[in-house]
């Protein structure tokens, strides 16, 4: 026989006495029918646990800005190869009256719809509906907060002129803007110095890496384990709370992942310390190297 | 093959934006529903930092792989939580490394992994979204169908509309929510 309507499957799948014997018989032989009523009974299942109130949470306001600085970047790559694929380019006249109202002040969950910007093909860019003043550049301009500034710089930045000026403006804003070509950043940097007499013999560094943070330790001379090994800790600036961040193997220089978490709650002192094969994972005590990341 | 609502219509139309390559449909998505995206990130990871991480990470890899969202399956909410789902495992398995990574020192601690029961949040908010959006009383009848537990014949005595609509609604709705269980599968899963 033909298959049973979607209909008559999700009859069944919701278990409707009125479903003919004959599409019961028909799904306990088809693959596919069977398929469709195991995927509408699990659909069920799922509407059944959705929470009542699903509590919805807003991101910052500082994420949007994030994409688009990554929006820029990524259109700088691909003007730099001069070949297609990352959206209309080269045909913007750059100039403030591009501005657009639409990511100027990005609502994040805005009623308002919006008008669609112009189409890829398009060689002529939506005015707005009445010309800037110079006064009224000028406010808009110190007006804006980084936000706004930054989205602005997704609608006036596909020209390459703009996106390599927002790159800058990025960089100069202490945002390490991720890509594979550029050199990284270092979002802090801090001397290790001995806790006795205070000489600085290593530096520890925060670098973004990928999605994370890697924790660079280097010393100016390796240090002496004793008959034990190195560990890297970060200790909690309230003094009671540390984590271990990982082995610190012999040579004067490694890496280890972190997260950004860990330097929110407090964990910004960097420590070496001279552990013992005892088994014991806590920190010995025995301190070598010791900085505190600045905020 | 399947009726559109309105919405569904204007966001497919968003969807088809996107894919040519227009960053202001981007603009657009992200004023819709990067609050659905943020919040199964949030449920899912337990802090705003790394659900703001994902956020933008989620945005910037739909630009990237604009090409392969499907207009044809009108809105592309799901394609958007499909990514999610995606980049939270990848999170998650990063986190793991780091642990494991924590661990390093004494290797007989007992290696407890990151938890990774996501209880399906990405799935039970976009449909509690899709709810939101579908609008009545068909939101009402699945909601009555699905989470009470009622018969069809009692909510369609408590709302006063004929048998035949409240099936109608009960078919048309969990066909609809199917779909979009199919498309976060779908992306999420390579």
């Amino acid at each position: 026989m033909s298959h049973p309507t979607e209909d008559e499957l999700v009859d069944l799948a919701v278990g409707d006495d009125s479903v003919a014997a004959s599409v019961s018989a028909h799904v306990a032989g088809c693959d596919a029918c069977a398929a469709t009523v195991a995927e509408l009974r699990r659909t069920a299942a799922l509407v059944a646990t959705a929470p009542a109130y699903a509590a919805w949470q807003t991101p910052g306001d500082a994420v949007w800005g994030r994409i688009a600085d990554e929006m820029a970047s990524d259109e700088m790559a691909t003007d730099d190869r001069g070949a297609g694929g990352g959206g209309p380019q080269g045909q913007d006249t750059v100039s403030l009256t591009t501005d657009e109202p639409t990511s100027d002040d990005l609502p994040p969950t805005g009623p308002v719809r919006r008008e669609p910007a112009t189409p890829p093909t398009g060689t002529v860019r939506r005015e707005p509906a009445t010309p800037h003043t110079g006064d009224e550049l000028a406010q808009r301009r110190a007006g804006r907060d980084e936000r706004r500034g930054r989205a602005r710089r997704l609608s006036v930045g596909w020209g390459a002129g703009l996106a390599a000026a927002s790159l800058a403006i990025g960089l100069l804003a202490g945002r390490a803007i991720w890509q594979p070509d550029t050199p990284v950043q270092p979002v802090a940097q801090v001397a290790l110095a001995t806790l006795d007499t205070k000489q600085d013999e290593g530096k520890a560094t925060v670098v973004r890496s990928g999605d994370g943070l890697d924790l660079t330790v280097a010393t100016s001379k390796p240090l002496d384990a004793g008959d034990g090994y190195l560990e890297v800790w970060l200790l909690n600036a309230d003094g009671k709370r540390m984590v271990s961040v990982g082995v610190l193997a012999p040579g004067d220089k490694a890496s280890f992942p972190i997260s950004q978490t860990l330097i929110d709650q407090g964990y910004v002192i960097v420590d070496i310390s001279r552990e013992k094969f005892d088994g014991s994972p806590a920190h010995s005590g025995d301190s070598l190297l010791r900085g505190k990341l600045p905020a | 093959m399947h009726v559109h609502d309105d919405p569904d219509v204007e966001a497919a139309d968003l969807a088809a934006r996107l894919r040519s390559g227009d960053p202001e449909a981007l603009a657009e998505m992200y004023r819709r529903w990067s609050t659905l995206v943020h919040t199964i990130a949030l449920r899912s990871l337990g802090t705003r930092e790394d659900a703001e991480d994902v956020t933008q990470q989620v945005f910037v890899a739909a630009w990237r792989g604009r090409h392969t969202v499907r207009p044809d399956l009108g809105s592309p909410a799901a394609w958007l939580v499909g990514i999610t789902k995606h980049r939270i495992a990848d999170l998650r398995t990063e986190r793991y490394r780091t642990h494991r990574n924590l661990q390093a020192v004494a290797s007989e601690l007992a290696a407890s992994p990151v938890t990774v029961d996501d209880a399906n949040w990405a799935e039970r908010l976009l449909l509690v979204h899709e709810l939101e959006r579908m609008g009545d009383p068909r939101a009402t009848v699945l909601r009555m169908a699905f989470i009470e537990d009622r018969t069809h014949e009692d909510i369609a005595q408590a709302l006063d509309l004929p048998l035949g609509t409240v099936k109608s609604h009960v078919r048309r709705g969990l066909i609809a929510l199917r779909d979009r269980m199919k498309e976060v599968e779908r992306v999420s899963s390579h």
